[in-house]
């Protein structure tokens, strides 16, 4: 039980006072991989169905394996109600990353519309763009470096796709999530769950 | 000629609470009272002198029908707090 008495409470006991608190609240912050896991896996699931159907199968409405979007977007906001009551801090990293993947979601959508418009027969590279961008800003945030390095190939990745046919597209944007999102999400899990034991 | 440490910052369960919330944007009264192990009574007395001090600011409200209390620290609070380590790094270095 910690007490209010100044007896004996030297500079050296103040300073190793003030490290174990920031010790303490570094491994007390909110698990957040799952929002990782949950994107992650959903496109890697609608990247693979759509590669399936198209290449495999020979279904000409492919583009349905993206109906695993909405499904990934009600999880996510059943995932926000079932943690809300456990953030119990608010951190300024955990604020940084709201912001980031908040823009990242509206651009994702934003480029939808475009590419409904003009075709999205070149839709993969400025995905796997974004997914770079987030990835490599919140691996560098959350001190991730299989993030930050997958983030990173992602932009190697984005330079090689205009090159590969649409439907080999769809395979390298599943490579990209896997490195970005599966890889270092279920790396963090891990990484979290470690600290709170 | 030492700097006097400044007695709300030097104090077990204050300093405590301070280093806490340097470190994140802002804490619920019960992350603050499970991290530093103490009483919710001794707590809510150290709190508010913080806040008298004008160290940090403490926001009441409901949430979901329960009382919800965070703390955050303010600038006045970051200028003490890093005054006050200046203050104890001088008694360190004269010690060696």
């Amino acid at each position: 039980m910690m007490s209010t008495s100044d007896k004996d409470f030297s500079p050296a006991e103040s300073l190793q006072l003030i490290r174990s608190m920031i010790e303490t609240t570094k491994t007390s912050i909110s698990d957040k991989s799952h929002f990782f896991l949950l994107w992650g896996w959903a496109t890697l699931v609608g990247c693979l169905l759509q590669y399936y159907l198209s290449v495999i199968a020979n279904y000409p409405r492919h583009y349905y394996a993206w109906f695993v979007t909405p499904v990934a977007l009600l999880l996510h906001f059943i995932f926000i109600h079932k943690y809300k009551k456990e953030d119990r801090v608010k951190t300024f990293i955990g604020e940084a990353m709201g912001f980031i993947w908040f823009i990242i979601g509206i651009s994702y959508l934003a480029l939808a519309i475009v590419f409904s418009k003009i075709g999205w027969q070149y839709c993969f590279p400025f995905y796997i763009l974004l997914y770079g961008i987030g990835t490599y800003i919140s691996g560098s945030l959350l001190k991730c470096k299989p993030m930050k390095i997958g983030g990173g190939i992602c932009l190697v990745l984005v330079a090689i796709a205009p090159f590969l046919h649409y439907s080999l597209q769809m395979l390298l944007a599943a490579f990209a999530i896997l490195i970005s999102y599966i890889i270092p999400g279920h790396l963090l899990r891990n990484q979290y769950r470690k600290q709170k034991i | 000629m030492f700097k006097e440490l400044d007695p709300i910052l030097h104090s077990q369960l204050r300093l405590a609470v301070m280093s806490l919330l340097m470190s994140v944007k802002e804490a619920e009264f019960t992350f603050i009272r499970e991290k530093t192990n103490s009483t919710a009574g001794n707590l809510s007395v150290q709190v508010q002198k913080l806040k008298e001090s004008g160290y940090i600011d403490v926001n009441k409200q409901f949430k979901d029908n329960y009382p919800l209390t965070t703390c955050k620290v303010t600038p006045k609070g970051i200028e003490a707090f890093e005054n006050y380590v200046k203050a104890l790094q001088e008694y360190l270095q004269v010690g060696k």
